[in-house]
């Protein structure tokens, strides 16, 4: 009686709270010390790279001030800012999916490579109107990116092979089909290629994301493509059945299984759709605008890994992962002005990865107090 | 008069129990006032605890008493909030285990912690920061085992000993010190009846011609009557009584450790009273006359569950089962008795659809199940209580009515949307009928105490309508009033028609419950018997491996 009691007091204190997501006043009551932690941990990132720009001879105010000129001051920027979150926020939707059901996805990168890849193969070949020419072509790349995860997912259950090996390492595959696809017009290459890169062929205007035009802003309709996907992934996953079972065999594979939950089925499912996302973030990134107007071997640019880094801050909520992917952009999109005030871009690179880090702080502490208390109702 | 002390190892010892409390009696150790709160709850509380060289001091409560606690203070793993440990009159502070060891105090721990692929010299040496000298070790090894009697091979691998075996070693790991002072906590749980005799006269030895110190920690009645001298009776954190043994009967034991009257012909395998659990029939139950004749129309009962010739081989080639065939008809409650560790299982993780059988076949109203198929096995009838209910039972992180749901959604959901009220509806329900105890349906599964999951799990399988139960250890861990609990409600399920298969490693849970025994010995069947033919002898003999 004495142990049971012990468990339930100090679970009841330090960890029930954070599982049960039931009442309303407990998520509240715990809000408002995360919220803190998140102010002071950026706020110290702040103050280090202060002292770092200053110290590199660089203005820290000035370094401050571009980062919010290019991410939403400057005429447009947010506009920017929005269309460049848009592939960030469907990659960490699928990442997410992914994580519930236990599959530690972070082939990201090639996947995202593959399905702008797949896109830019289907626009510039086919002749269709506008929006149909769109749907063919994402229904390419999610396709296409669906199923170099699903590669690791094959690995995974008929060989053993960890996804977290076989996706990262299928990266570097990708890069290498993409590389070579840029050396053959019959597949990617541009048919007068003007540039000392090899670089695709230019899209056709009906293959570009039209904007919506807010208050001088010009918003990709991706965004709502992807705002829409990560209602339709909170639902599913929150009150049907499918997600309930994807959820049970993240949290316990074996229990799962014994009430008919298939590893392979579920498992392989949520592998290859977070897979089909990230090839969709690719579709919808070059098709944004953002990145130019053709396919490059270098269109990825660590969307991907960004994408990812979104998800894990999310902290697996998708409703999380649109104010994560929109700073993650403004970070991107911000460090573009930063150039102008004569920062070295490394220092540049060196405040975003703490900012990241600031992010990153109080679901560690979030995570640590969860094993602590469940140790010590053990003991 | 005692008068025990480092110095004086051959003190007299002529009465083997002096009064307890006795003031002129001077303790070797004495914790004095011991208190330890979790939060806001008290593990111990107020604790006073002498204990005398020469004696065997038996420390009685029910899980969660607070007696694992106190000894995990007094070898140093847990520091107390308040109160003193006195050492030969000495207070001394106890800042981990290896300081407990310059004190001479040492435990054997329940579970053992034994490298299997290493041979029993290598263990003993284990953590030791002298140089390897193979020979002085074998010899300090043989020389222990031949005084206790223990009959330990220092040349044999730990992976080829059985649990009673393993446990010698760490006897042997723990005397090779000398210590002064020897805590075993529940040293009987892996051990078959014959193996706990040896140990209790390997301790009558290390007490009364060495005269050192030893706590035995448990909640067997039995063992505590038959093994030790004086006795400490702990409950909610606190001492309740004191007494010496040779004054105590079952009854005053169980009552004082229970805090009420109990039956101890009912509650027999509750307080781990082996005797009163083979001599009680199956009908006397009180309340429960409806499992009468059952063990009489079993076998005219259709057969419910059968596994024939199941075959498991483990990664390392050797059968985890072998060959193993058992029969379980409806309403009847067959025990499958066993030493841990002889492929319970692997039997039950099969029975389960989590491990596939090499060879043989599993059949549910005589309809052969393919057990690969995820969920093939819940879905033919088959429910399960699992041994380690985390593993495979629940979902921690889920909350309880989710928990309640699991594998049953047809019932809470519309074209593949949950209904979160119906959820919650079923979930109120089963927590009322099962007396789960939770803030509410929401509630996470882990804040949840051990014994409300098990409720939670049994309500889950029950509510299923299962046409075979498989209770895999099902009271392990459980205080008196949960497992008396349980025990009813299997007898429930098999008054009802559903075929129980009990696997347990507490005998007096088997012979209290089922109508029909099974010894399994390396994970094949070795011997059979129907309740009422039960004989501990025979049980025992099989129990060790030899089919009788």
């Amino acid at each position: 009686m004495g142990t049971d009691a012990i468990e339930t007091a100090s679970a009841t204190a330090d960890a029930g709270d954070q599982h049960s997501g039931g009442s309303f006043a407990g998520s509240a009551r715990r809000a408002v010390p995360i919220v803190g932690q998140y102010v002071v941990s950026i706020a110290v990132a702040l103050g280090l790279c202060a002292i770092l720009v200053s110290a590199t001879g660089g203005s820290a105010s000035r370094v401050f001030a571009a980062l919010l000129d290019g991410s939403l001051r400057s005429p447009g920027a947010w506009g920017l800012t929005i269309t460049t979150a848009t592939p960030l926020l469907v990659v960490a939707v699928g990442t997410i999916v992914g994580a519930k059901a236990g599959m530690s996805n972070i082939g990201q990168e090639g996947q995202l490579l593959l399905g702008a890849a797949a896109m830019a193969f289907i626009a510039t070949r086919l002749d269709l109107p506008g929006p149909l020419l769109l749907t063919v072509s994402f229904i390419g790349a999610c396709a296409v990116g669906g199923l170099w995860a699903g590669l690791a997912a094959l690995m995974k259950f008929t060989r053993k092979v960890p996804e977290v090996i076989s996706t990262l390492l299928l990266i570097f595959v990708a890069s290498q089909i993409t590389t070579f696809g840029l050396t053959r017009k019959w597949l990617l290459l541009a048919k007068e290629n003007t540039s000392r890169t090899n670089n695709g062929e230019p899209l056709p205007d009906a293959a570009k994301m039209p904007s919506l035009n807010i208050f001088g802003n010009q918003v990709s309709w991706g965004a709502v493509i992807a705002l829409v996907l990560t209602a339709v992934v909170g639902v599913v996953l929150a009150r049907t059945t499918i997600g309930f079972r994807l959820r049970m065999l993240g949290l316990n594979p074996r229990t799962a299984r014994r009430f008919g939950v298939s590893a392979v089925g579920v498992g392989g499912g949520a592998l290859m759709f977070s897979g089909a996302a990230a090839g969709l973030g690719g579709g919808l990134w070059l098709s944004g605008g953002a990145a130019g107007d053709r396919f490059t071997g270098a269109i990825s640019s660590s969307i991907g890994w960004q994408g990812l880094l979104v998800a894990l801050l999310a902290r697996e909520k998708a409703a999380l992962a649109i104010p994560m992917a929109f700073v993650f952009a403004g970070l991107r999109t911000g460090s573009g002005f930063l150039a102008a005030t004569g920062v070295d871009r490394r220092i540049a690179d060196v405040v975003q990865a703490m900012l990241v880090l600031a992010l990153l702080i109080p679901p560690a502490i979030e995570a640590l107090q969860r094993r602590r208390s469940g140790s010590g109702a053990a003991a | 008069m005692t008068d025990a002390g480092f110095d004086t190892p051959e003190g007299a010892r002529a009465d083997g129990a002096a009064n307890v409390g006795d003031s002129s009696s001077t303790p070797t150790v004495r914790l004095s006032r011991i208190t330890k709160r979790y939060g806001a709850v008290v593990a111990c509380h107020d604790v006073d605890i002498d204990l005398t060289a020469g004696r065997i001091h038996g420390v009685l409560g029910e899980n969660g008493a607070g007696k694992s606690t106190l000894m995990k203070i007094l070898i140093g793993l847990i520091q107390p909030d308040e109160g003193l440990i006195i050492l030969n009159g000495r207070t001394v502070t106890v800042a981990d285990p290896l300081a407990a060891a310059d004190l001479g105090i040492a435990m054997v721990h329940q579970h053992y912690s034994l490298v299997e692929p290493l041979t029993v010299w290598e263990n003993v040496l284990l953590g030791e920061r002298v140089r390897l000298d193979r020979r002085a070790a074998c010899e300090r090894v043989a020389t222990i085992s031949d005084r206790y009697g223990l009959g330990v091979d220092p040349l044999a691998r730990v992976s080829g000993l059985t649990a009673g075996q393993r446990q010698r070693v760490e006897i042997i790991k723990c005397l090779r010190r000398e210590p002064r002072i020897i805590i075993f906590d529940e040293p009987t749980s892996m051990l078959t009846p014959a193996e706990s005799e040896q140990l209790f006269s390997v301790l009558r030895t290390a007490v009364v011609s060495e005269d050192r110190t030893v706590a035995l920690v448990s909640h067997k009645l039995d063992e505590i009557l038959h093994a030790t001298d004086e006795v400490t009776i702990m409950r909610g954190g606190r001492v309740v009584d004191r007494v010496r043994t040779s004054r105590a009967t079952a009854s005053s034991l169980a009552q004082a450790m229970v805090g009420r009257p109990v039956s101890l012909r009912s509650e027999a395998a509750a307080l781990g009273l082996i005797d009163a659990a083979a001599a009680m029939a199956i009908g006397d139950v009180d309340g429960d006359g409806d499992v009468d004749g059952d063990g009489h129309t079993g076998n005219a009962a259709p057969i419910v569950l059968e596994m024939r010739g199941a075959t498991i081989v483990g990664p390392d080639g050797h059968k985890l089962l072998d060959d193993l065939s058992i029969t379980v008809r409806a309403g009847e409650i067959v025990g499958l008795a066993g030493v841990e560790g002889n492929g319970q299982r692997p039997l039950a993780d099969a029975l389960s659809g989590l491990l596939d059988l090499d060879g043989g076949s599993i059949l549910v109203h005589g309809i052969a199940i393919d057990p690969t198929r995820p969920g093939a096995l819940s879905r033919a009838g088959v429910g399960v209580i699992p041994e380690d209910r985390h593993d495979s039972g629940c979902v921690l992180d889920l909350s309880v009515a989710e928990n309640l749901t699991l594998g049953n959604l047809g019932a809470i959901s519309k074209r593949g949307v949950l209904d979160r009220n119906a959820m919650e509806a079923r979930a109120i329900e089963l927590m009322k009928a099962f007396d789960i105890q939770a803030r509410s349906p929401h509630a996470s599964m882990g804040s949840l105490s051990g014994g409300n999951q098990q409720r939670v799990v049994l309500a889950r399988e029950l509510s299923a309508r299962p046409i075979v139960l498989i209770a895999a250890q099902p009271t392990r861990g459980l205080d008196v009033g949960a497992i008396e609990y349980m025990s009813e409600r299997l007898r429930a399920a098999a008054a009802s028609g559903v075929g129980v298969l009990l696997i347990s490693t507490e005998l007096e849970e088997i012979l209290t419950l089922a109508h029909r025994i099974c010894v399994i010995h390396e994970g094949r069947i070795i011997g059979e018997m129907g309740h009422h033919e039960a004989d501990l002898e025979r049980l025992g003999l099989m129990l060790g491996g030899v089919a009788a």
